[in-house]
């Protein structure tokens, strides 16, 4: 049962981590600030920017 | 226990043999999926074990002392070290697109094994070879682009044509996948329905994750889906209605100048509007499909209908022409070796990796699943009846335009089908033709509908291929704007040596101007390939693979000369017997593109065939006529500059390596230096 646990939480991960979830809170543990809205905007301007200059997989 | 798990490996090994021979024997009655299943994943397995073990500890001596990028210039936004799995299901995701599903679709044309057996043997002993040694190199190099190393270990000249390559490609590659969404979705209310739909709740997306929750991706992308379904659900009675059927009926071309605009658009539209929330949603629908798949293909087991060669080994395949040597090879790039992972080698994820030996899994282990997805493709176009599967993927210039003579043509080669047959099947599935629906979605939605509605009863088969039409559109359109974006800042960065203000990416004419101009490039394919009586996908497929594949010998070429400068000529052959396989075939298809005295096959023999057309009076619209005499010429010199390209990046390493080996030039690796890794267990 635990290991079906951290296998679901690491899945969990996974998924926050695809949708920048995870790098939003590394990014407000950066900078020490509190989640808002401007903060939000602030940080997926900068990492689509970078995001969307990288080239897409066929 | 050391025995115990000594015999499991023998008997895993003996296993994937006796698979891939059933499969590369069994003749007659039909084979069942599972033994596919079984050859592939006991192959990957053993070559994960083996294989690339010791390409990781003999060849590139990774060495988890070692402080990675991730830690060394952690900046906690690209550089941060990550959980290998976090980092596997990122990289998964980066690379699994479209390639993987529709290749061995098409591909299927010569029977399921030639394709099976290139996409096992190719993703062990290639593909995930090629990703594995590239995002090994970018780690050790503070994760550097392919373009950067290749300048760095090879020198200016591969740089330049490395970037110049990824520019063509990306333009070959955009045009295609949008035509295959033209020809999935043409004449078809329901799936236009669907993709219109996505484009307001993307926007609704992106309002609710700006405005109303900010940064709750992951309830947004939950919502997205919901509204998705919903649309799927409500394309059916869209469909039915006599009412609202014919505004959502549209022609390829009006589609295809559709698909132009929003490229436009989406390209020089704030990122946060349409691109992101889409973005996210195409990421979680694709590997949710993926896994439903697998998972549906293991419950149901379905018997394959494809015999495992068709009479097209010899070249004459109503689908694109060419022999099985090299057009397979050329035709399932991604899913066994794809020149564009070698870009995402060597961007995001190394510089997530935390430990030198993550790259194992992440790189080589990505490869294995993404092929294993190949295979899965090649299932659920194998279940299709052969008969059904030539009347979906064979254009009309082929097979007759007409249904009964298209079954006609097609009943004579030998795989029998009705006019009424496919009349009932396209019934079934909210269509109201299934005939010369080429590019290879459709079919692969069929034979993905055919395998859930064993999960689900028959009765929601129309629904299941509009899922699986609405999931390969919806990811390919990401790939479109994505794409078209990326090529615009490609083009203004070389543009900028020029004219700095073009370079400028903050700059709104240069913005307007480059997205027009990359836009018009791979619209201007698009169209082409619309308007080509053979279906586009003929022609431009074959371009796509050429040089994805290309770009794979650029990779392996920057790969083996790093494993020359490390070891000297000792392991060079683990790159090397990739690289001279994807060489010969590359070219070899190729030339046959450009030169080949078959018009089906040879561009330039195409443009005579239509010329002497047009001189002796023959052609029905002389000005289509010329155009389409344009067109072959321009994808032969499109073809031959790819080729020139490639062949002057392979001298200028033949050059590098014989210097290294002959001991006249300098082995210096651009490696950065030892750093003793202080990450600690507990932060991954």
């Amino acid at each position: 049962m635990t290991k079906l646990r951290k296998i679901g939480a690491l899945v969990w991960e996974i998924l926050r981590e695809l949708s920048d979830e995870r790098a939003y809170r590394r990014h407000l543990e950066r900078h020490g600030r509190a989640p808002s809205r401007e903060e939000w905007r602030r940080f997926s301007d900068e990492r689509l920017r970078a995001r969307n200059a990288r080239p897409k997989c066929c | 226990m050391k025995v115990l798990r000594r015999l499991f490996w023998v008997a895993m090994a003996v296993l994937a043999a006796y698979c891939l021979g059933g499969i590369a024997l069994h003749r007659g009655e039909h084979i069942n999926s599972t033994w596919l299943v079984v050859a592939a994943a006991c192959t990957y397995a053993t070559g994960y074990r083996f294989y690339a073990r010791f390409i990781a500890a003999r060849v590139m001596a990774l060495n988890d002392q070692r402080a990675t990028p991730a830690e060394r210039l952690r900046d906690g936004h690209d550089f941060e070290p990550t959980n290998k799995w976090i980092v596997f299901g990122q990289h998964f995701a980066a690379i699994a697109g479209p390639g993987p599903l529709v290749g061995p679709v098409l591909a299927a044309q010569f029977g399921y094994l030639p394709g099976t057996l290139w996409i096992i043997i190719g993703a062990t002993l290639g593909g995930a070879v090629q990703d594995f040694v590239i995002l090994f190199a970018s780690m050790r190099r503070d994760g550097k682009s392919l373009g950067q190393m290749a300048r760095e270990e090879i020198g200016r000249v591969g740089g330049i044509i490395a970037l110049l390559t990824v520019l063509v490609i990306m333009i070959i590659l955009l045009a295609v996948v949008a035509l295959v969404v033209v020809n999935a979705l043409r004449d078809s209310p329901w799936g236009t329905f669907t993709i219109a739909a996505t484009m307001p709740i993307a926007l609704l997306m992106g309002i609710y994750l700006r405005y109303w929750r900010p940064g709750k991706v992951m309830e947004c992308s939950g919502l997205g889906f919901l509204l998705v379904m919903a649309s799927i659900a409500g394309g059916r009675a869209v469909a039915q209605s006599p009412a609202l059927a014919p505004l959502f009926t549209w022609s390829a071309i009006t589609l295809a100048g559709a698909i132009i605009t929003y490229g436009f658009l989406a390209s020089a539209l704030p990122v946060w509007i349409l691109l992101a929330p889409r973005g996210y949603l195409s990421t979680f629908v694709k590997l949710g499909v993926v896994l439903l798949l697998g998972v549906a293909i293991l419950f149901v087991r379905p018997d394959l209908q494809l015999p495992a060669f068709t009479r097209f080994v010899d070249g004459t395949g109503p689908i694109f022409a060419g022999k099985v040597f090299p057009f397979c090879f050329i035709t399932i790039a991604c899913g066994a070796v794809s020149g564009f992972h070698s870009l995402i080698s060597s961007g995001t994820t190394p510089k997530m990796i935390a430990r030198e030996w993550h790259a194992l899994p992440v790189g080589y282990g990505s490869m294995v699943l993404e092929s294993f997805v190949a295979v899965m493709a090649m299932i659920a176009a194998g279940v299709l009846q052969p008969g059904v599967y030539f009347a979906v993927n064979s254009p009309a210039g082929v097979v007759g335009a007409t249904p009964a003579a298209a079954a006609a043509t097609i009943s004579s080669w030998g795989f029998p089908v009705t006019a009424a047959d496919m009349s009932a099947l396209a019934h079934n599935v909210g269509e109201q033709t299934l005939f010369s629906r080429t590019g290879g979605a459709p079919s692969l939605a069929l034979g993905m509908a055919h395998i859930f509605s064993h999960l689900g009863g028959s009765a929601v088969v129309g629904f299941w291929y509009h899922f699986a039409i609405m999931f390969e559109a919806l990811f390919i359109l990401t790939i479109l704007d994505a794409g078209t974006r990326v090529g615009r800042f490609m083009l203004q960065d070389l543009a900028g040596h020029a004219f700095p203000k073009l370079g400028r990416t903050a700059w709104k004419p240069g913005i307007i101007l480059t997205s027009a101009a990359v836009v018009g490039a791979w619209g201007y394919f698009l169209v082409q390939g619309v308007r080509d009586p053979l279906g586009g996908i003929n022609s431009l497929w074959p371009l796509f693979g050429i040089s994805n594949q290309l770009l794979a010998a650029i990779a392996l070429c920057v790969a083996t000369t790093i494993l020359l400068k490390m070891h000297g000529a000792k392991f060079m052959w683990v790159t090397c017997v990739p690289l001279v396989w994807l060489v010969t075939a590359t070219f070899a298809a190729a030339w046959q593109k450009i030169f080949s005295p078959a018009p089906a096959i040879g561009f330039l023999a195409q443009a005579e065939r239509l010329e002497a057309a047009l001189a002796a009076g023959h052609a029905a619209d002389p000005s289509a006529t010329r155009a389409l005499i344009f067109n072959a010429r321009l994808d032969a010199a499109v073809c031959a500059v790819l080729l020139l390209l490639v062949a002057a990046i392979l001298l200028d390493s033949l050059r590098v390596w014989f210097g290294v080996l002959r001991g006249t030039r300098e082995a210096r690796i651009a490696e950065a230096p030892f750093v003793l890794s202080a990450l600690r267990a507990e932060e991954l």
